[in-house]
């Protein structure tokens, strides 16, 4: 297993950098002037060109990659020529917010998908079925920022139940930035109350983004679940009365959940890039947001490293997955070691 | 029956998840104003480059003049200043005394050569119009500014520039840094700190995100209670926040959680409900100039007949009817709300489709309608923008002229002015009221060959050489009511070109709750508008709220 995790990372390393050198070239070839990004609106033509040659724009491609790369070998991503701050700076300000969102959305997805899909499918082709049927159906058709709006709309404009923007209430203060997940670093400084707090701020956006996957993953489930009912090992455990939730979560869901986890794996990286509108809407300071917007602005450095973190998070998540599949379904472990 | 119980138990388990939300409320905090503005990217007074910035200029730091509500400037932190040796390129500026940084220490002649010398040096931010400037420190309140060029309104163009501390910068510049010895002359630290001798103090900054600030009371223009109501005092806390998405932001008003919003990107249905509702108010404080270039050097509009036409084939009270409530009307070379303005043609203003088929066959393009296509760009994403464009193209239609609207990102919009060659027909712009010389922005800025090029001249017409030789004229005339003179004479001039179609003047409305009173002093710049001090909150009417 090792030697498979090593031989994977190799892989995932000239990947990125292949990555790197791609969208190094993309952003350098888009139409705008970065330098003129970075100074501002009253800023002289010659103070333009300074800043060309600043930022070495006025080398040949090779050279401000070979800058570049340089700088990314000593930990230096550059600096955000929209933010004025090291890359490094604000991607350690917004990552954590975004990991948090979609941690707890992946967790709901996972939570309410698996119990939609295990009863759907176990249930099949009864009222149940239908009703989750026609739920995945709706939550696939509707985007994210649609249902973000309406859940605002209603839990807090309407019955004012949840609060409606932001990572805490504007008037709060933060705990002390352990890891920048704000319910962790609340717990860690002993605040309980303002964990909470955290943690209902997080409910809607989260919910928000996770109803897509609850759909699709529920679906995933219960096509795995009907699939497997039939398998002649199931039918053999029901001949013998093994109880139906014995049955179900130790016979039945380990074989079944393998199709989903897969997906969970691919669903959390797409996550990452594509949280942006569910951001905006709820106002939450986000990597995704961050990503929109030095794209929009043209900001070199920081498109470059948006683009690396999400090469690494999909590498890393897939990576995940197949540790954990191979945990899960020993067949694929024994075709790893050739058996 | 088994399903019924699982079934409860999801139902119940939601139920739980989503009404826990039921005891979190905001804490309530008496005197704090939150404030929405753009994005403040740059806290630093030397790379402050933009409008948005310059909100946060205002609050945190004061600058050498200050904008009046006639365009002119008055004494702030220079009492006074004088030409010096005649030929307008060496000034010598009288400071305050007694004048604090948020330090405790006094701001003398050293601060300020400081702070002009590493504004110039870093050469970022507003300091583009100003050329090179040398700065010498005559005694502790008297500096003196030498320039590259002869300048009569650069006394006007220091209402952005915004002394920095000298000691405490210096203290904290980042080794190594762009700038030999002195570092990163302290842009990193000044990013998230304040130097400044502003009515607030930064507390925190998250750039892009949050600003909080505090009340100097050390500030010294003090904190009079004259003008104000009984009940109406100075705000002590201050939380800028950073949004742009105005669907949330009016929940967040309408929830209390927003005490004031100075972007203005309300819709009209969002502008009506705020009107409606008893609790918030609208102020009108500056309004912007709608400006739709056409180049002039790119066929069809090379010709100035059909760029006439243009001009009266556009129906203006189309796109202004639907905002006409809110304070939207005619607008020209500058705005009908600076003294001096003078109406531009069409007169009334209003569509003429006879006037523009008159305009259209003197045209040399008059023959081959057919195979012209106009091509018209707004920036991606602003929907008033593309309204704009979108009437031309019916109105253009009429006359059989084929316009093709598109709104490419900001980037590659802007870039495209950066030539004459690659500047589309038409390209749609929203000039604000800069608290930097704003006859100076609206007239030399936009239409002088030694202007601010790029996004502010694509029109790319600098032919008239007697337009020009009255545009440098403004420069050189130390007499600001003989400068007011030309200004007045320059409108005419400039518009019988028809080098931009002007729709309307985009007003923008600060929305408030009703408990927030200002700006008391209506300066409709940029920057003043938005300076704190000049507003106050009213506690009593903020409890009656239960806000």
């Amino acid at each position: 297993m090792a030697k498979y995790i090593g031989l994977r990372l190799v892989q995932s390393i000239f990947v990125l950098f292949g990555l790197s050198l791609l969208i190094f070239s993309i952003a350098r070839v888009v139409p705008g002037d970065p330098a003129r990004a970075a100074l501002g609106f009253l800023a002289s033509q010659d103070q333009v060109q300074q800043m060309r040659v600043e930022m070495h724009l006025d080398k040949p491609f090779p050279v401000q990659y070979y800058y570049w790369i340089r700088n990314v070998m000593h930990g230096d991503l550059g600096k955000s020529s929209y933010t004025r701050r090291p890359v490094t700076t604000d991607l350690a300000q917004y990552i954590p917010a975004t990991l948090e969102l979609i941690l707890f959305a992946t967790l709901i997805s996972l939570v309410f998908g698996q119990i939609m899909g295990i009863l759907a499918g176990y249930f099949r082709n009864s009222w149940f079925d239908g009703l989750s049927r026609l739920v995945s159906y709706l939550g696939i058709a509707t985007p994210s920022f649609v249902i973000a709006i309406l859940l605002m709309f209603l839990f807090s404009q309407v019955f004012r139940l949840a609060p409606s923007v932001g990572r805490l209430p504007i008037m709060m203060q933060p705990p002390p930035t352990v890891t920048g997940f704000m319910v962790l670093d609340s717990l860690l400084a002993g605040q309980v109350k303002t964990a909470l707090v955290a943690l209902n701020h997080l409910l809607l956006p989260a919910f928000s983004l996770a109803v897509i996957h609850i759909a699709q993953e529920g679906r995933i489930t219960r096509s795995s679940i009907v699939e497997n009912l039939n398998k002649d090992y199931i039918t053999m455990h029901r001949v013998h009365g093994i109880r139906t939730s014995r049955l179900v979560f130790k016979y039945l869901l380990r074989p079944s959940i393998i199709p989903t986890i897969t997906v969970m794996g691919l669903d959390f990286a797409f996550l990452m890039s594509n949280a942006f509108l569910v951001e905006l809407v709820y106002m939450w300071p986000g990597f995704s947001r961050y990503a929109v917007t030095t794209m929009l602005n043209k900001d070199l450095n920081a498109m470059v490293a948006v683009v690396v973190v999400m090469g690494v998070t999909f590498a890393l998540v897939n990576l995940a997955v197949d540790i954990i599949i191979s945990f899960l379904d020993p067949t694929i472990r024994i075709q790893r070691r050739g058996g | 029956m088994r399903n019924k119980k699982v079934l409860r138990v999801i139902v119940a388990a939601f139920a739980l998840t989503v009404g826990f939300g039921c005891f979190v409320g905001v804490c309530a905090t008496d005197n704090v104003a939150v404030i929405n503005g753009y994005p403040v990217i740059t806290a630093d007074p030397a790379t402050a480059s933009d409008w948005y910035d310059t909100e946060a200029m205002y609050n945190l730091y004061s600058p050498m003049v200050y904008p009046t509500p006639d365009g002119s400037v008055r004494a702030h932190l220079a009492t006074s200043w004088q030409a010096v040796g005649g030929d307008l390129t060496h000034w010598r500026f009288a400071l305050r005394q007694g004048v604090l940084f948020h330090s405790g220490h006094e701001l003398t002649a050293e601060d300020v050569a400081f702070s002009m010398t590493r504004f110039i040096t870093m050469g970022r931010g507003n300091s583009g119009p100003l050329g090179k400037v040398t700065a010498t420190v005559i005694d502790r309140y008297t500096v003196d500014f030498a320039l590259e060029k002869p300048s009569a309104i650069f006394p006007e163009t220091l209402a952005l520039f915004f002394p920095v501390e000298k000691a405490v910068v210096l203290a904290n510049v980042k080794q190594p840094g762009n700038y030999g010895d002195l570092g990163d002359y302290g842009e990193d630290w000044l990013s998230t700190h304040d130097a400044g001798t502003g009515p607030y103090v930064m507390v925190t900054h998250i750039p892009g995100q949050r600003l909080d600030a505090t009340r100097f009371l050390g500030y010294f223009d003090g904190w009079s209670n004259e003008g104000w109501g009984p009940d109406e005092v100075p705000i002590e806390r201050l939380i800028f926040i950073m949004e742009t998405d105005y669907t949330s932001l009016m929940t967040l008003l309408k929830s209390g959680g927003l005490d004031l919003e100075i972007n203005g990107g309300w819709t009209v249905p969002q502008l009506t409900q705020i009107q409606s509702d008893p609790m918030l108010d609208l102020s009108y404080v500056w309004a912007q100039n709608v400006t739709v270039w056409m180049n002039s050097k790119v066929a069809p509009t090379d010709d100035e007949h059909f760029r006439k036409a243009i001009l009266y084939a556009f129906d203006y009270v189309g796109v202004v009817g639907p905002w006409e409530p809110f304070g939207n009307g005619e607008t020209g070379i500058i705005l009908p709300n600076m003294a001096g303005y003078v109406p531009i043609e069409p007169q009334p203003r209003a569509q003429n489709l006879e006037r523009a088929r008159q305009e259209l066959a003197l045209s040399k393009y008059a023959n081959n309608l057919r195979d012209i296509t106009l091509v018209y760009h707004y920036c991606g994403g602003l929907d008033f923008e593309e309204e704009v464009g979108l009437q031309l193209q019916a109105d253009m239609a009429q006359l059989g002229v084929r316009v093709e609207v598109a709104g490419p990102p900001w980037p590659q919009y802007s870039a495209e002015c950066s030539s004459a060659e690659s500047t589309p027909n038409m390209t749609i712009f929203l000039f604000a009221p800069q608290a930097f010389p704003t006859y100076d922005y609206f007239m030399y800025s936009m239409f002088s060959p030694g202007g601010l090029g790029w996004i502010f001249e694509a029109h790319w017409y600098f032919d008239d050489p007697q337009l020009i030789q009255m545009l440098d004229s403004t420069r050189a005339e130390p007499n600001a009511f003989s400068r007011l003179l030309t200004y007045e004479l320059l409108q005419p001039i400039i518009a019988d070109h028809a080098l931009a179609l002007y729709p309307y003047q985009k007003p923008t409305l600060f929305a408030h709750q009703a408990y927030i009173a200002g700006p008391l002093e209506e300066i409709a710049f940029v920057g003043p508008s938005e300076n704190m001090h000049n507003w106050r909150i009213n506690l009593v009417m903020k409890e009656a709220a239960g806000r």
